[in-house]
């Protein structure tokens, strides 16, 4: 028996207003909203909040569980007048420019090598990631018990070696030693993300640029300044701009290694502003301390990501 | 009469219940927390946080309050929970203070003077310490709970194996701290950013009759000539009795040389000697203790009292208290936590000193302290929150560092100075 569609039952309230729904969802400009809405939530929630926050302390003379009130720019300006301060940015750049140096130069090197016909291939790496995965804290720890004045394995080989004399150097209670180490530990775990990125950046390389270069008579050296490096400076860009904030930013290490010892010589923003925000409770000048750099970073960022975007249109 | 319906009956009750709930502010009995959270450091005498959960167990049989004990460890942690508890106002109803953090922490902390009261009733008054830590601006914002001073932790053996004099002052230390570096045993005195630099600086400083701030709490005091004493007492001692490692040191650094065997001499209280016991370390038999050093201006000491406090917070106040009661108020209670901690912790009443721990072990009479002074960071100032932000940004331990790698006592001392004045300024 044929059905007309009179007969058919009329929708009710429910599924009228599911279909309105679906209706709205076929728009765009509804839609897509709809699918940020989440991710811009978290963001607030998790970035904008604590951010907004942290930059009403900075400007604030708060005291840890006491009431505070607005002092404008005064922590910024007059942290500034601060030794232990003043030494930390110095530190900061010092920390920063040195490790990032080394990942970018020893993060090639790794990736060249990589890159190359080897046995295992796959496994190695896979181990070249290890030091990126493993916990900071729980490495920092193995690097702290290497570098502990009374059980120092370092100098024990050295010893051993009759490389050094005993009782070898005070790596974290002398000040270029403990800068020195963090450094070391900061460029031992951030230098498989350099090697795993540059090494993407390798692999995108058309085989034909080299196979031209190598018809033109360009040796080893020549490839890599004429082919290799002018391809991989957008990847090289990203990375150190990442691993710039990162540096910059490190806490781990230095709390780990040294507590910002000796006499302050590795104290990193981060660190000093645990110290004055958390062990003194004065979170208004800990908070300043920690966005002290931000203006910068923002340039960095900005400039970075413009060159960038050159090199690629 | 008309009769009640189910329904209607249900609905009177349980609306009539309600509203009172909501005037009175107290829910009922059944439906009370009966349940509070007790955060503690891990104690250097191990054995004493096994015994603290087994009272915890009985007092939650006895009273019907669940006990929750969380353990964080002793040094830096349990700053980072203090400030997040406060900040976000949740957490734990009870916290274990050190020293003077009730005087950082005092708008927040409930008054518990009538605790105190009751203790210092039946134990006698709390010892000085304690209440330099505990009793801030007229009132009692935590309960004092148990103390530990510092004392000369020695290896006895060695001593006696090169026939060295026990030192009875900080210049004799200087004597024999060369021959034990000679020895390969240096004298391990950190001198970096932890507590323990400053609690052997702040006595020898005392010692010499120097001080961080006057006793108006308000006028540094650090520049002057007992201060160059000091640095110059730190120089010499840095040059031929120590090595450079104590520049990186930890709190935990001069316990472990000397249970290790490098050390012949710390500054410390009895945990490095009860450690090496407990773990039956090999130099245990030859660590002993001898009373503190003493200098021009007598003999003055660290004693790190410990407190327990309730956040303002907490919504079991009076079951909180009820713990500290159960814990400190019972003679053999309170007696049995002591001795677990094998002289580690001390009791912090005055009618309790002369205490059967003590007797335990014949290496612990130095612990009796005859003619030593005890005193809290920052004394003589009056414990103030400006004081001790002055003590926990290690002003004095890198004061002490710079002079000792170079900088001129002079100029280290005007360093630590401006420092000083710009905290109390601030």
């Amino acid at each position: 028996m044929a059905v007309r569609a009179d007969d058919l039952p009329v929708p009710r309230g429910r599924p009228r207003l599911a279909g309105r729904v679906r209706e709205w969802l076929d728009h765009e400009s509804i839609l897509g909203p709809v699918f940020v809405t989440p991710a811009l939530l978290l963001l607030v929630l998790l970035v904008a909040y604590p951010f907004v926050m942290a930059l009403y302390f900075s400007m604030s003379n708060a005291f840890i569980g006491r009431p505070s009130r607005w002092v404008g720019l005064h922590n910024f300006i007059a942290l500034w007048d601060s030794d232990v301060f003043r030494q930390t940015f110095q530190n900061a750049f010092v920390f920063t420019s040195i490790a990032v140096a080394f990942k970018v130069v020893l993060g090639i090197i790794l990736a060249l090598l990589l890159n190359e016909q080897l046995w295992f291939k796959r496994m190695i790496r896979g181990a070249v990631l290890l030091p990126w995965v493993i916990p900071t804290a729980l490495s920092t720890l193995g690097w702290w018990w290497m570098f502990n004045s009374l059980y120092s394995v370092v100098n024990w080989t050295g010893i051993a070696l009759g490389i050094v004399d005993p009782p070898g150097p005070n790596w974290l209670g002398q000040r270029y030693y403990a800068m020195s180490a963090v450094i070391a530990v900061n460029v031992w775990r951030g230098l498989p993300f350099f090697a795993i990125t540059i090494l993407a950046g390798l692999v995108a390389i058309p085989k034909e640029l080299y196979e031209a270069a190598e018809a033109d008579g360009a040796g080893a050296n020549a490839r890599f300044w004429h082919v290799t490096l002018p391809l991989l400076r957008p990847v090289l860009a990203v990375v150190v701009l990442f691993s710039t904030i990162f540096t910059f930013g490190d806490f781990n290490i230095v709390y780990i290694l040294t507590h910002g010892g000796p006499i302050n010589a590795t104290h990193l923003f981060a660190t000093l502003s645990r110290q004055v925000g958390i062990d003194t409770g004065r979170i208004g000048e800990g908070a300043a301390i920690s966005l002290y750099l931000f203006p910068l970073l923002v340039f960095v960022v900005w400039a970075q990501l413009r060159f960038v975007r050159k090199q690629v249109y | 009469m008309e009769p009640i319906s189910r329904r209607r009956f249900l609905t009177t009750t349980a609306g009539g219940g309600l509203a009172g709930i909501l005037a009175t502010r107290v829910p009922p009995a059944r439906g009370q927390q009966r349940e509070i959270s007790y955060l503690c450091w891990n104690n250097f005498a191990p054995a004493s946080d096994k015994k603290l959960a087994e009272i915890g167990q009985r007092f939650t049989k006895d009273t019907g309050i669940k006990l929750k004990i969380d353990h964080v460890s002793h040094m830096g942690p349990q700053q980072q929970k203090y400030a997040s508890e406060v900040q976000t106002q949740a957490g734990h109803d009870l916290v274990e203070m050190r020293m003077h953090f009730p005087w950082l922490y005092e708008p927040q902390l409930v008054d518990v003077s009538d605790v105190v009261g009751e203790l210092e009733k039946k134990h006698g008054k709390a010892i000085g310490s304690a209440y330099e830590g505990a009793h801030v601006n007229g009132a009692w914002r935590a309960v004092p709970q148990y103390h530990a001073m510092f004392v000369a932790t020695y290896r006895e053996d060695l001593f006696k194996k090169a026939s060295l004099k026990v030192p009875d002052t900080w210049e004799d230390l200087y004597t024999v701290g060369k021959e034990l570096k000679k020895m390969g045993n240096p004298v391990g005195i950190p001198i970096s950013q932890n507590y323990d630099s400053i609690s052997t600086a702040g006595p020898v400083l005392w010692s010499f009759g120097g001080m961080e701030v006057d006793k108006d709490g308000k006028t540094v005091r650090i520049n002057s000539p007992a201060t160059v004493q000091t640095i110059e007492w730190y120089k010499k001692m840095f040059r031929d009795c120590m090595e450079p490692e104590v520049l990186s040191w930890s709190d935990a650094s001069n316990n472990e040389s000397i249970q290790q065997g490098k050390a012949g001499w710390i500054h410390n209280p009895v945990s490095a000697y009860i450690v090496a016991k407990q773990r039956k370390l090999v130099t245990a038999d030859g660590i002993n203790h001898h009373r503190s050093l003493g200098g021009p201006h007598g003999r003055h000491e660290t004693d790190t009292p410990r407190h327990i406090a309730i956040w303002k917070f907490s919504k079991n106040v009076e079951p909180a208290k009820e713990w500290i009661r159960y814990l400190l108020g019972t003679r053999e209670v309170y007696d049995e936590y002591i001795m677990s901690g094998d002289a580690f912790n001390l009791p912090v009443y005055e009618k309790l000193q002369d205490h059967p721990v003590l007797r335990t072990d014949p290496k612990y009479a130095a612990l009796r302290g005859e003619g030593v002074q005890y005193h809290t960071y920052g004394w003589p100032a009056p414990p103030s929150d400006k004081v001790q932000l002055i003590t926990n940004t290690y002003l004095l331990p890198n004061m002490i560092a710079k002079a000792v790698t170079g900088t001129s006592p002079k100029d280290a001392i005007a360093w630590a100075e401006t420092e000083m004045k710009k905290i109390l300024a601030g």
